[in-house]
């Protein structure tokens, strides 16, 4: 039992830890699975206490820190409000469009995206009474460049922000200020944000990351500061202090002012009290799961982050499915080609033609842990469509006879000789021989290559003699722009010793030209053009070949109600819209 | 039954009657001590002599009663001032010992709790039976390591045992059993783990007290200088059972059983002849799971072949009174024990002796 | 005697501080990239680089250790770049002699988080001592004089199957079946006395400590069974016996007596050693003592609180072998006086 136990939670701890995401989205609508019936979906009323049951310590409570996607989902309805902030809505085209929060309306671009202006609604407070000034988001925004003091948040604004040497608040010269102070300027209550080139995408990426949100000088210790929270949301913390390994009580925060607030699209509020409990144990997701299936009278107003595991999904029937959700997350799996030994584009064509995705997913567990995935775009990110070089040919049960007449073809002599990387646990092990079965009736001949916990290291390497690598991505905020470029743009990734995040050294200079018109692209829609145009030509190139959606699995105790998920929501329980019946 | 005659005339103090002590173990039973009778009065000395194994500690610590509580199955009668030990209750058996019936060991450093001050070990033996104070227990403990012979016994009442030397530790101890007036004493093997000169003045407080009190004294020891020295009656044992007993002075000059001459033969003599010969008892103590059959002692037995046919080696002889007198019980197949003893083996033992003749 | 303990608690200190240079040693000679997993998920290498810098990780490890020694001695000012220390004086925290560092990861001194997280270690390992000493010598007194019979064979027996069972699969099936299936207990939080009182600390504190005293139940079982009857056999209990004392008397004053004596060096140990952090229960339970703090500052390859760590159940295991050396010269008059 242990060691099983052990693999299911280490699996599930992967989804969150090595991945990590911000919002970003699925259309649980149309691809979601959810449970027949219950109430899951019906709003509740105000009051109550909800208990949050955490399987996972949070890195930090600093905004400027936080980039656990479901610790920025579920704070932005709690603890922080951003200049803006995604909808609660479960409709993709909606819910990918932010909306006003601290800020009277999105934002006001201008010189083509280089520059964006907010202006602060009249009221917003500090959980201290205090106004929430320009100053406070201008502090803020400026704290993302002492990144040797603030360790491991979203550094995009030190790429973006127009300021040469800024070493971040606590260091500068009062020159190097003064320049900071001129590119995110004040005036009254409007900040304004010069960038050094286009950033179409600003508003979602300040919506789903809180690398822009205000912060409070007088309350900035530095290092000291990396767990003390002052809240500007409808909650606070008792104590102000955040707890690592124990989490912390949600109360109401009286200086929140819901006439401030949209409070039907972005944050309903509705329980009096959260009690926010972290549990690091390796068997706390299990265990929570466990309560919430036994629904026992301190569990029924709970919720967890953890997913059900596929021992405890067998135990969902009767009364506990109403309770239940299935959904498709965030994270796509993919397989990577490796451009450097895979050089016939026919062997690579071929891989893709006759893998056996439908048969993969069967073995990490069917249909409610994962369906099979036509691009890398995660269908929850804007802009996602089957990319034709995958979705035409086949029906994901991969065709052997297809790629044996591709290799024909082309002339190369079978069996190819070809080496599989993942990264080792029984459950992959189980999948990966189904997936190498395939491809060795399709004149391959596979070696698997089950690897440790280096894995991401070793397949970085740029002289590896893998073949094709297993690979997983969740989006910083719904863009393919956080999918393609940090994933197949050769030149941040290369160095001399690696190949970064671009497993397979995918190298085309006709692709980096689309990313460079990408980011420079003055709205969002064109961007997204652009991108739908770079994947289909990966897709040519099969510099990747996508797998699956991982799906997630959610219940809830029976006096939670308004139990859904969102894309801003990352597809966890929408704790916004959360309430506990009397 | 075999019985001392000279003891008919009166009740005896301790009658130990067709005592048996037996072991069962995985391996069969263990006859330790298999059908032992003596006799003994207060103010008297009996020496039970024997090699370790013979039955000799055994048959004492029944006397005691410290196989109660072990799966030893205990035989027989053992009548102390007319009560049948073995038919007491334990908690009866538990207000004699220490009280009526004293113990002293061997090895006194072991036979005494490290952890306990030697005053404190004495006063819980007199504690155990008086009910007195603290104070009073030291006070009568004090007394007690004066009489016994330890210098500053007030302040040695504090010290631990392993402060003590080896000959002070015995005479705690020899306090120690003494303390409640015992009217019998055992004393097993008291001087063996001590110096020559300590022997001799150990036997001589147990000496000068007994005369005191007016102790029966058991003595065991495997050593017949002991038993010359301090022992009115001697007993030997072999293979838990008794093979000679008398008087001790009858005993060791007339022995009758070749065990005994070898026990005899096996002890240093340093005022005696330089030209005898130590000739110990050839081979092994016998096992007591399972006994040689007839004589226990005929393995080892050098005069074998002076008895007719194989009697040595089927039939156990009994223990009768031999050649020289109803007193001196002997068992033993020869015939003439005293001649063989007088013509063979005092010659190789002791020549000076044999030339004297 | 108390030269002697002083001399030993010297010992131990430099004992202690080699400690710590062996850890700074150990923790750079691994092939972990430390300041990689430190900077999070954008990680260039420029930002790996100011990470490594922040953490003071670029510096030789002499240096970094004598750095650490002297905030031991004199206590240290913290951020260590003085330039930011200057510059926002507000993000300066001071740590008083002794300080044994400053965790970036968990955003505050290691002493202040030994001082959060010590009292669960102790707590846990207070609770479980008195259980499995408890039943654990109870339980091999009893097979002791029972020796060889059902009793002492189911004893052993039982104990020894318990011990077969990992931790982790105890803790976890208190948790899953006695907890949330039959829901026998309450989920057990940390509760401190100053929160719960004294009942609620206890209470909360039973599930972790009897799966800590599970673990160690089976050997004081079989320990105590073996030196009571080691004991049993000596002459000074057939001296006792002779004596006319009751078997009660027998087996407390004198048998056991002597067979404390294994027993307080074992407890002293295992005790000294779980002050530590019972990392396996306390990680199963989530209860955040010294040993989850362990197990999660080792992941995050956090120095400051690691080095710390070490040098606290360091010193606990010295102080206890120390208190086990006093406690023998109490039990033994032969150690006292010899």
């Amino acid at each position: 039992m242990g060691n099983r136990l052990k693999r299911m939670v280490a699996l599930g701890a992967a989804g969150v830890l090595g991945l990590s995401l911000a919002a970003c989205g699925g259309d649980s609508n149309d691809n979601g699975n959810k449970g027949p019936g219950g109430n899951n979906g019906e709003p509740g009323e105000a009051g109550g206490t909800l208990t949050v049951l955490q399987h996972f310590p949070f890195e930090s409570s600093d905004p400027n820190r936080i980039y656990y996607g479901v610790q920025l989902a579920s704070w932005r309805r709690t603890l922080y409000r951003g200049l803006v902030a995604f909808p609660m809505s479960e409709d993709p085209a909606v819910a990918n469009t932010p909306v006003a929060d601290l800020a009277t309306d999105t934002g006001t671009s201008s010189e083509g995206g280089k520059v964006w202006s907010f202006t602060l609604k009249d009221g917003v407070k500090w959980e201290d009474g205090s106004d929430i000034t320009c100053e406070d988001v201008q502090y803020g925004a400026s704290r993302s460049f002492a990144n040797d003091v603030i360790i491991g948040g979203p550094t995009y604004l030190l790429n973006y922000v127009d300021v040469k040497d800024y070493p971040g608040p606590y260091k500068a010269t009062p020159e190097q200020q003064q320049a900071f102070d001129e590119a995110v300027s004040c005036d009254g209550k409007t900040i304004t944000f010069h960038f050094n080139k286009p950033w179409a995408d600003f508003p979602q990426a300040i919506a789903g990351l809180m690398m822009a949100d205000p912060y409070k000088e007088s309350q900035d210790k530095g290092d000291g500061s990396k767990w003390t929270i002052l809240s500007n949301g409808p909650y606070k913390i008792e104590g102000n202090k955040w707890d690592k390994n124990k989490g912390a009580t949600l109360v109401r925060n009286d200086q929140y002012d819901p006439a401030t607030d949209d409070p039907e699209q972005l944050r309903l509020a509705l329980p009096d009290q959260i009690n926010w409990e972290v549990n690091p144990s390796d068997t706390a997701g299990e265990l929570f799961n466990d309560r919430l299936i036994q629904d026992g009278p301190k569990d029924q107003a709970a919720i967890t982050w953890a997913r059900l595991n596929p021992a405890q999904l067998s135990q969902i029937s009767g009364p506990v499915e109403d309770r239940y959700l299935n959904v498709v997350s965030p994270y796509t799996d993919y397989l990577v080609l490796n451009h450097k030994t895979l050089t016939d584009p026919a062997v690579r064509k071929a891989l893709a033609v006759s893998l056996n995705a439908n048969g993969y997913i069967k073995a990490t567990g069917g249909s409610t842990v994962a369906e099979p995935a036509e691009t890398i775009i995660n269908p929850g990110v804007s802009g996602s469509q089957d990319n034709p070089a995958f979705a035409e040919d086949n029906d994901n049960n991969g065709d052997p006879e297809a790629a044996k007449a591709i290799l024909e073809e082309a002339g190369v002599k079978m069996p190819v000789k070809i080496k599989l990387a993942y990264q080792k646990s029984p459950t992959q092990d189980k999948a990966m021989a189904i997936i190498q079965q395939t491809w060795n009736e399709s004149g391959f001949e596979v070696t698997l290559d089950g690897q440790g916990d280096t894995y991401y290291d070793v397949i970085a390497q740029p002289d590896k003699d893998i073949d094709v690598m297993w690979a997983g991505w969740g989006a910083d905020w719904p863009s393919a722009m956080t999918v393609l470029p940090p994933l197949f743009d050769s030149r941040p990734n290369f160095s001399s010793t690696t190949c970064g995040n671009d497993y397979g050294c995918y190298e085309s200079d006709e692709v980096n030209k689309l990313f460079d018109d990408a980011a420079n692209a003055a709205d969002v829609d064109t961007q997204v053009g652009i991108l739908q145009e770079i994947d289909a030509k990966l897709g040519e190139d099969y510099a990747y070949i996508p797998l699956d959606n991982q799906k997630f699995n959610w219940l809830r105790g029976s006096k939670v109600t308004g139990f859904t998920t969102t894309p801003a929501s990352s597809q966890y329980p929408e704790i916004g819209l959360i309430g506990v019946a009397k | 039954m075999e019985q001392n005659a000279h003891m008919d005339e009166k009740q005896p103090f301790l009658k130990v009657e067709n005592l048996k002590v037996h072991f069962p173990t995985q391996d069969g039973l263990v006859k330790a001590t298999d059908g032992l009778s003596y006799a003994l009065d207060r103010g008297q000395t009996l020496g039970i002599v024997g090699e370790s194994g013979s039955g000799k500690s055994v048959s004492s610590s029944a006397i005691l009663g410290l196989h109660r509580g072990t799966n030893a199955k205990v035989e027989g009668r053992i009548l102390l001032d007319g009560v049948d030990l073995l038919a007491l209750n334990n908690a009866e058996m538990r207000k004699l010992r220490g009280k009526e019936i004293a113990m002293i060991f061997q090895d006194p450093l072991s036979a005494m709790h490290p952890y306990y001050t030697v005053g404190n070990q004495i006063a819980e033996a007199y504690r155990v039976h008086h009910k007195v104070s603290k104070k009073a227990a030291r006070t009568r403990v004090i007394d007690m390591l004066e009489l016994v012979g330890i210098p500053q016994p007030d302040v040695r009442f504090d010290s631990y045992p392993h402060q003590f030397s080896g000959g002070m530790r015995q005479r705690a101890m020899i306090a120690m059993a003494l303390i409640n007036d015992p009217s019998l004493l055992i004393a097993d093997e008291p001087t063996t783990a001590l110096d020559v000169t300590v022997q001799a003045q150990i036997l001589d407080l147990l000496q000068n007290l007994q005369r005191e009190f007016n102790t029966a004294i058991i003595i065991i020891t495997h050593d017949l200088g002991v038993v010359a020295e301090m022992a009115d009656e001697a007993l030997v044992m072999y293979a838990g059972r008794a093979v000679e007993h008398g008087r001790v002075k009858e005993v060791l000059t007339h022995p009758q059983m070749p065990y005994t001459w070898g026990l005899l033969s096996s002890v240093p003599d340093i005022t005696g002849d330089p030209n005898a010969r130590m000739v110990p008892v050839p081979g092994n103590p016998p096992s007591l799971l399972s006994p040689p059959t007839g004589c226990a002692f005929h393995p080892r037995c050098v005069h074998r072949d002076k008895v007719p046919g194989d009697l040595c080696t089927t039939e156990l002889p009994d223990l009768v009174p031999g050649p020289r007198g109803g007193l001196h019980l002997k068992r033993c197949h020869l015939a003439d024990p005293e001649s063989i003893y007088q013509n063979e083996v005092i010659p190789e033992i002791a020549p000076d002796l044999a030339e004297e003749r | 005697m108390w030269a002697y303990a002083a001399r030993r608690v010297v010992i131990g200190i430099l004992l202690l501080l080699a400690l710590s240079l062996v850890t700074f040693i150990l923790f750079f000679a691994s092939p972990a990239d430390q300041a990689k997993l430190a900077c999070g998920k954008q990680c260039t290498q420029a930002q790996i680089a100011v990470t490594e810098k922040a953490l003071g990780y670029d510096k030789p490890v002499y240096e970094q250790w004598a750095g650490f020694a002297k905030g031991v001695v004199a206590g240290r000012d913290f951020p260590i770049d003085q330039a930011q220390r200057e510059a926002a004086p507000e993000t300066v925290t001071h740590c008083a002699a002794p300080c044994l560092g400053f965790s970036k990861y968990y955003g505050e001194t290691v002493n202040s988080l030994i001082k959060d997280y010590a009292p669960i270690s102790i707590s846990l390992a207070v609770v479980a001592v008195v259980l499995w000493l408890f039943f654990g010598v109870l339980l091999g007194i009893a097979a002791a004089v029972t020796k060889g019979s059902i009793l002492d064979r189911g004893i052993v027996g039982l104990t020894l199957l318990v011990y077969a069972f990992p931790t982790f699969f105890i803790g976890v099936f208190f948790l899953k079946y006695v907890v949330v299936k039959w829901g026998l207990l309450d989920y057990p939080y940390y509760t401190p006395i100053a929160e719960g009182g004294v009942w609620g600390w206890l209470t909360n504190l039973w599930l972790p400590s009897l799966t800590l005293a599970l673990v160690f139940l089976a050997s004081y079982v079989r320990m105590t069974r073996a030196f009571v009857l080691e004991s049993l056999g000596e002459d000074y209990i057939r001296t006792a016996k002779a004596k006319g004392l009751n078997s009660r008397a027998v087996l407390f004053k004198h048998g056991l007596r002597a067979a404390l004596t294994p027993l307080v060096t074992m407890t002293g140990i295992d005790f000294g050693t779980l002050l530590g952090g019972a990392i396996i229960t306390e990680s199963v339970f989530a209860y955040p003592g010294l040993g989850l703090l362990t197990v999660q500052s080792s992941q995050a390859w956090d120095l400051p609180t690691v080095v710390g760590i070490v040098l606290i159940a360091g010193s606990f295991v010295v102080l206890m072998n120390i208190i086990v050396d006093i406690a023998y010269a109490f039990i033994d008059p032969r150690v006292r006086l010899g």
